[in-house]
């Protein structure tokens, strides 16, 4: 059984009297620990689709059944709960709690979990570790570049480990060169404990980074193909000398005594 | 999401906005430090009150008055019964007896007044002075205390019989030296702070009664003829009183054992040869320990058919104008409370507004809306409590002020002589700060209970638009 399956997806927005179809009839399946892209031009329900995958948004019809449960068919406490166990999210303008440190934003998912105080502040300064901002611990997000608050938002996501990660034009308002780095990161991240990430983009460079590239044309699944040209996963280089690989090791140890 | 860490986020939040905060917490301060300052204001003018109607007369007592001036008057010999169907009841015994059954009716205090022409009374070496005209009571000493009669010297005796008497604080003063033209002394201020001596220290000498025969003429000097050895008493005054001037018997008169004036009564009665006399009470002074009460146990004796007087008319009057007064100052106070209500549901509606987007974020991140709401009504009340709080210690300061300066403008009214002391303008008891703190919490929690609600509404996707 695949770990996501969605089946005859539908979403239909009304204007007053005028109807949008944001999504037409989405069928897709996907598995664990895969990367999969979803590709496609501005208005053609791509963030649409990555949200009532998420639960943001109820479907018009259709469902989607994420480890076997129908989201879609979950009471907010029920939804609430699956998030806490199942999933995390990365936005494209990082939002950070402006009155959190970077500590303090990462833990926010474990604090939400009822995790104590001082097992989340390890796991969470781990993570910033992991993401190559240990000396940046203790700043709030204004103090921080939207490289460094995107990485923040990523250790986040990650913090819970979750089964999977959707992340909607993460890269959005980074340069090119931030943008491979948080790219490599993420990806890095999830290969390491067979996490499933869901990436919304408009941009094929960015697809590369990803397992399969889903096309969607106005609503619809225009190709749903595995990706060839895969960017290699060679450790990147970080200023201070250390790798993300070996940060990923480091935040390894750490994870596992989160226990699940 | 562990209590703790909610209000951690609570604090967060609230310190973010510290000007906000301060401002809203200041609203709360103004509105309770209204409704303390008026509260103990209330409190303070009430003791003032109570304070004063107990020097006018104790507030627990009911009098009730015979229909009998004074024992010792003859009753008319031709006997006309007043005792027919019709005639006013006879506060005696039995009538006492009903009266102690009433609800609320702790003690009852009868006096029996003696009629001053009935006995002679000497003191002094060779009976020197003589008593002109002083009034004999009959009363139950052990329950003098509760009734508010207090000694200035000596001390009861466990039995005072036929052998002890109390004087009243001036009855040396009504006795004239007979050497002298029945020359008097009167209590004066000598303009030093002190004041004239009577002839004689009561707890000295020794007092002798001696029972008038009245069927024959009084001797030149105005003195009557004693029945002989028998109706002779020689008597030791065991205690002085206090003067209290709501109690005429505390300054100008004698009292004796109940049992004693009934004796005397009847040996007077007997010498002159009155058959048909009354032996009823004078007066009956009623302990009602309730305060709540004595408009009853009034109104019940007065049914029986007697005249009963209590301060509890008075009270309820002048209470009435007190709570008027109150409920005034009062409601000017639930505004302002009112006001600072509405502040807070305003800072806590601006701050939603503000907050939307992380609201989302939270619930994106799996965050409870159970958890959302109490961090929204923890912020509230916490608002509400600390401004209760600040507003109670406020309050206080202002309270403490009032009392030293008011104490002294108002000063004649507030003073009242014999203690010395002043009562407080403000009284600010424990009660009323928790209840302060208390009831501005909930107002806080009341204030954050539609934006909370209005907080959990807000939807996941707010995360994720774009402004
Ligand atoms: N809340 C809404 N009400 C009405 N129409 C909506 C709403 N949200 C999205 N739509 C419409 O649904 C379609 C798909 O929108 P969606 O946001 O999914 O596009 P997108 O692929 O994410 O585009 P972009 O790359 O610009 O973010 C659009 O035509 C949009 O106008
Ligand atoms: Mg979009």
């Amino acid at each position: 059984m695949p770990f996501i399956e969605v089946k005859g997806l539908r979403k239909v927005y009304r204007l007053g009297s005028e109807k949008v179809v944001a999504l037409n009839k989405i069928d897709l399946e996907i598995e664990k620990g895969e990367i999969c892209c979803i590709l496609g031009t501005s208005g053609s329900g791509k963030s649409t689709f990555l949200n009532m995958l998420a639960g943001l948004e109820k479907p018009t019809k259709g469902s989607i059944l994420i480890g076997g449960r129908d989201i879609a068919k979950m009471s907010e406490k029920e939804l609430a709960k699956f998030r806490q166990e199942n999933t995390g999210f990365i936005f494209q303008s990082y939002n950070l709690l402006p009155s959190l440190t970077a500590a303090e934003n990462v833990s926010l998912p474990l604090m939400f979990k009822g995790i104590s105080k001082n097992k989340r502040e390890k796991i969470a300064k781990s993570m910033l570790k992991a993401v190559g901002l240990e000396n940046r611990m203790s700043h709030r997000p204004n103090q921080m570049s939207g490289g460094q608050q995107q990485r923040v938002g990523i250790a986040r996501a990650f913090v819970a480990k979750p089964n999977v990660v959707f992340a909607d034009e993460p890269t959005g308002n980074l340069d090119t060169k931030t943008t491979a780095e948080v790219m490599e990161l993420m990806v890095r991240m999830c290969r390491k404990y067979n996490q499933t990430l869901i990436l919304v983009t408009h941009d094929v460079d960015i697809a590369k980074y990803a397992d399969r590239i889903v096309h969607l044309i106005d609503g619809n699944i225009d190709s749903d193909k595995r990706n060839e040209s895969i960017v290699p996963k060679e450790p990147l280089e970080k200023e201070d000398g250390k790798t993300i690989n070996n940060a990923c090791e480091n935040e390894n140890m750490q994870a596992e005594e989160i226990g699940q | 999401m562990k209590f703790f860490d909610i209000i951690g986020m609570c604090f967060k939040n609230l310190w973010r906005r510290k000007l906000r905060t301060l401002l809203t917490v200041l609203g709360v301060v103004i509105g309770s430090c209204a409704i303390i300052v008026m509260i103990s204001l209330g409190l303070g003018s009430n003791a003032a009150l109570e304070y004063s109607l107990k020097q006018m007369g104790d507030l627990n007592v009911v009098t009730v008055y015979g229909n009998n001036n004074g024992g010792g008057v003859v009753v008319d010999a031709s006997g006309s019964s007043k005792n027919a169907s019709g005639a006013p009841p006879k506060l005696d015994d039995a009538a006492l007896e009903t009266i102690k059954a009433l609800d609320g009716v702790e003690v009852v205090f009868p006096k029996l007044r003696l009629d001053s022409n009935m006995f002679s009374i000497y003191a002094g070496k060779n009976n020197r002075y003589k008593a002109q005209w002083i009034e004999i009571y009959g009363v139950f000493p052990e329950e003098l205390e509760k009734f508010g009669y207090k000694i200035d010297q000596g001390q009861l005796p466990a039995e005072m019989g036929n052998k002890y008497i109390i004087f009243g604080s001036q009855a040396a003063y009504q006795f004239a030296d007979t050497k002298r033209k029945n020359r008097m002394v009167w209590k004066e201020d000598k303009g030093d702070g002190t004041f004239t001596e009577p002839f004689f220290k009561p707890l000295e000498e020794t007092i002798f009664l001696a029972v008038n025969n009245t069927k024959k003429d009084p001797d030149s000097n105005g003195n009557y003829q004693s029945g002989g050895r028998s109706y002779e008493h020689k008597l030791k005054v065991a205690a002085v009183l206090k003067e209290d001037y709501n109690k005429y018997e505390s300054v100008n008169a004698i009292m004796l054992d109940m049992g004693f004036a009934k004796q005397l009564l009847a040996d007077y009665n007997r010498l002159n040869g009155i058959k048909n006399y009354d032996t009823s009470y004078t007066e009956v002074a009623i302990w009602v320990k309730d305060l709540n009460k004595v408009g009853s146990v009034q109104d019940a004796v007065t049914e029986m058919g007697f005249q009963a007087y209590s301060m509890d008319s008075i009270r309820d009057q002048l209470q009435g104008q007190v709570v008027k007064q109150q409920m005034l100052l009062g409601g000017l106070a639930a505004i302002s409370l009112f006001v600072a209500a509405i502040g807070i549901t305003n800072t806590m509606i601006m701050s939603i507004y503000e907050r939307t987007k992380e609201i989302g974020v939270m619930k994106v991140l799996g965050c409870f809306i159970s958890n959302i709401r109490q961090m929204f009504l923890i912020e509230a009340g916490f608002i509400g409590f600390i401004g209760g709080v600040i507003g109670s210690i406020i309050s206080i300061i202002i309270s403490i002020v009032l009392n030293a300066v008011g104490g002294g403008a108002i000063g004649v009214d507030m003073y009242f002589g014999d203690t010395g002391k002043s009562v407080p303008i403000s009284i600010i008891p424990f009660w009323l700060i928790l209840l302060a703190i208390a009831f501005s919490t909930l107002i806080g929690l009341v204030s954050g209970f539609s934006p909370a609600n209005r907080a959990v509404k807000i939807s996941a996707l707010e995360a994720i638009k774009n402004e």
